[in-house]
């Protein structure tokens, strides 16, 4: 991966403007989007403005603790979330990571460990198919979170954040039936758990955009009267 | 009537048989023998229940003896003619004394249940006058108590040991208090559990047994009588109750023994009490001590690591060999490096200002300074560190004599912490004010403002009033309070008119 050309979005959220300015501009020079927030509310605003591919999160927030961050992020995805934090205390680590954080890391922290476990964090978001690289591949379609590249026959294929949303859930449960209301929730939230219609426009779309010719099946079928499968065998 | 001496009592006895007699023998034309009878069961149930046993058995017998002698035929003989009226005598005889008996009975149950109630109100009394505080005032009221229900001339309590000193407390006249205190010119007395007594004689418990000083021996110009009994707990002796009465009184008698024993049960149970309650006090005060420093200490490792973050995070990034900086990001790194190293500093500096606060060994190097120059000093540095402020301030203002390093720290401290709350866009104001014998500097802002039961706390180390920021170094407004104390003077925080903190800075001022 060479830097300053890949895409995935980050949001570092910390209300100290220092870690804010060395993280984003570091993040930045390798690759990343950068966005910052200070405060939870405007967190929880970009959040769910951006849908960033992960979350760097400081849990002593002016406004609500890091920990009621973290709930609210779980309560409409499954965006990683890395907390960032200076209480080192087991019980605040465990607090952390049982609702819904993905990694911990204690400051003071170096730069190369919290970019090694973006990158971890990031592969795991390519599914348990994804290979050593972090990169997601099944047929035509070949996924790189980190970069956010989606290509199908080696085309760059263009989503748009939503259907980049609901392709990120369907790489991470390959071959498993997802019902309508688990799409919904993961990528639009719960309080759309129930817009079907939503869900059908853009899987429509999105199963276009990934089948390389006409003639191709594409890997999302559709299980009848239940929600969608991602094959990666077609 | 317990008290009489037994020669009145059997006396008093012995003169109602013959009150009686002189009666019956007023009664024209004689009596008759039930008359007669029921009326000698009277004299004898009258010293029954006023004179006791014994009396009411000589009572009897002489009711007996009077009734054959001057009532029954033949009169003034021992002899009786008629079996029947022999019969008679005797059954009164049986009569009289089973009922003498039986009345002295209810009248030994009914002066014992006095006495326990008696007792019981004095216990009760002590118990309640222990739970007083200080100690020493209660056990003066105890020892005041028992002088006046045994009606001695005095009464003492001597504590050993307790706090590590000895407590000492008396109540009675000076006769009595000098007796009590030097009590050689007194013969004294143990109660069993005191002292051994001298001459050999074993103290068994719950009797008073003479002892002799050895300064005592021969000398019979005795002043009074000293009762000692000793309070103890288990095996451990904790002090002594000294009781002190004229050397011609009696006894004390069996109930009062009673009392006296209890009463230096419960003074000893009492001071054992006191004496744990004080060690808990001591280990109670040591862990909110133990607390106070760990709280600080947490708050101190967690307030540095903040800074360091950012120094060590803009650190390795430096370091790392996959990016190749442009000169405006090393730039970018460098700048948060130096800043958050000042910052760290700032803290080392407040910490250390808290440190010398707390030992003492604050001195103010007072001059007389214009507080206009302090002022302007003070706002172009937080100018220049990026702090927007506004100053009003009068131009002539009196000089103070103030220690210019310590005003100008706490004044610096104010106007951080007010930039820190400042929404971004709003100013600082700083609004000097001189009034009659006093400069009040008002630092304002427009942030969320101190709610009312923080507002003594925000002054604490490490307290925030929204328990969450990060930007200051948690001692700010600890040290700028502080200082501004040792000046004689004060700050408070109040509620800014449409939102926010004002904090007001005085200093006295001499005309």
């Amino acid at each position: 991966m060479s830097a300053r050309e890949a895409a995935a979005s980050i949001l570092v959220v910390d209300d100290e403007p220092a870690i804010r300015r060395a993280l984003g501009t570091n993040l930045r020079a390798h690759g990343f989007s950068v966005d910052t927030a200070s405060t939870a509310q405007e967190a929880l605003e970009r959040y769910e403005r951006a849908h960033p591919d992960l979350i760097v999160l400081d849990l002593g927030l002016p406004d609500l603790d890091g920990a009621e961050v973290i709930r609210r992020v779980r309560a409409q995805g499954t965006t990683p979330i890395i907390v960032l934090s200076v209480r080192d205390a087991e019980p605040d680590k465990v607090a952390a990571l049982d609702a819904g954080a993905d990694d911990y890391v204690t400051k003071p922290f170096g730069a190369d460990e919290l970019l090694a476990r973006v990158r971890a964090a990031l592969r795991r978001l390519a599914g348990p198919n994804a290979g050593p690289e972090g990169v997601f591949v099944a047929g035509d379609l070949r996924v790189d979170p980190r970069r956010r590249a989606v290509t199908v026959r080696g085309t760059p294929v263009h989503l748009t954040p939503t259907e980049y949303e609901l392709l990120k859930v369907f790489i991470r449960y390959p071959e498993r039936v997802l019902t309508d209301r688990m799409l919904l929730e993961a990528v639009w939230g719960r309080d759309y758990s129930s817009e079907s219609h939503y869900l059908h426009v853009y899987v429509a779309r999105l199963r276009k955009k990934l089948r390389a010719d006409d003639r191709s099946a594409g890997p999302i079928a559709t299980e009848p009267g239940v929600g969608y499968r991602f094959r990666t065998d077609y | 009537m317990q008290r009489w001496p037994a020669a009145a009592r059997y006396g008093g006895a012995l003169a109602g048989v013959a009150l009686v007699t002189a009666v019956i023998g007023q009664v024209p034309g004689g009596a008759r023998i039930a008359n007669v009878s029921m009326l000698y069961l009277a004299a004898v149930l009258f010293s029954a229940l006023y004179l006791g046993r014994g009396p009411a058995v000589l009572a009897a017998f002489t009711s007996f003896l009077s009734f054959n002698w001057f009532f029954v035929e033949p009169v003034h003989r021992v002899t009786v003619a008629d079996p029947a009226d022999l019969v008679s005598l005797l059954l009164f005889l049986l009569t009289a004394v089973v009922t003498g008996q039986l009345a002295a009975d209810q009248r030994a149950r009914a002066q014992q249940a006095r006495e326990r109630e008696r007792e019981a109100l004095v216990l009760y009394d002590i118990v309640r006058l222990m739970a007083e505080q200080p100690l020493a005032e209660a056990l003066h009221a105890v020892a005041d108590r028992l002088r006046r229900e045994l009606g001695l001339e005095g009464a003492a309590i001597e504590v050993d040991e307790l706090a590590g000193a000895p407590l000492r407390t008396a109540a009675g006249g000076d006769r009595a208090q000098r007796l009590l205190e030097q009590p050689a010119r007194a013969a004294r007395f143990v109660i069993g559990g005191g002292h051994t007594p001298t001459d050999g004689r074993s103290a068994t418990p719950g009797r008073w047994v003479r002892v002799m000083p050895p300064s005592q021996t021969g000398r019979r110009d005795v002043e009074g009588r000293l009762y000692v009994a000793a309070l103890t707990r288990g095996e451990r002796r904790r002090g002594q109750l000294l009781l002190l009465r004229p050397s011609s009184a009696t006894a004390f008698s069996s109930s009062e023994d009673r009392l006296i024993t209890a009463s230096a049960g419960q003074l000893a149970l009492a001071i054992e009490r006191e004496e744990l309650r004080r060690r808990a006090t001591e280990s109670e005060v040591l862990r909110r001590a133990d607390d106070a420093k760990r709280t600080l200490l947490h708050a101190v490792s967690h307030d540095l690591r903040t800074p360091l973050s950012s120094i060590i995070a803009g650190a390795t990034s430096l370091r790392q060999r996959d990016v190749e900086w442009s000169d405006r990001e090393r730039e970018e790194f460098l700048e948060g490096i130096e800043g958050e190293a000042r910052r760290l500093d700032r803290i080392v500096g407040n910490l250390l200002s808290v440190s010398r606060i707390e030992s003492g060994s604050l001195r103010p190097t007072k001059e007389w300074h214009d507080l206009g120059a302090l002022v302007d000093d003070v706002v172009e540095r937080e100018r220049a560190r990026g702090h927007p402020v506004r100053v009003t301030c009068p131009a002539a203002l009196p000089a103070l004599h103030i220690d210019y390093v310590e005003i100008d720290q706490a004044l610096s401290n104010l106007i951080e912490n007010a930039a820190g709350y400042a929404p971004a866009g709003t100013d600082v104001e700083v609004d000097v004010r001189s009034r009659t014998g006093a400069v009040e500097v008002r630092v304002s802002d427009r942030g969320p403002g101190v709610p009312a039961d923080a507002r003594d706390r925000v002054f604490e180390p490490f307290e925030r009033a929204d328990g969450g920021r990060r930007t200051g170094t948690g001692l700010g407004l600890t040290v700028a309070k502080r200082f501004v104390q040792a000046h004689g003077g004060d700050i408070r925080v109040e509620e800014r008119d449409g939102g926010g903190a004002t904090f007001v800075l005085t200093l006295p001022a001499s005309e």
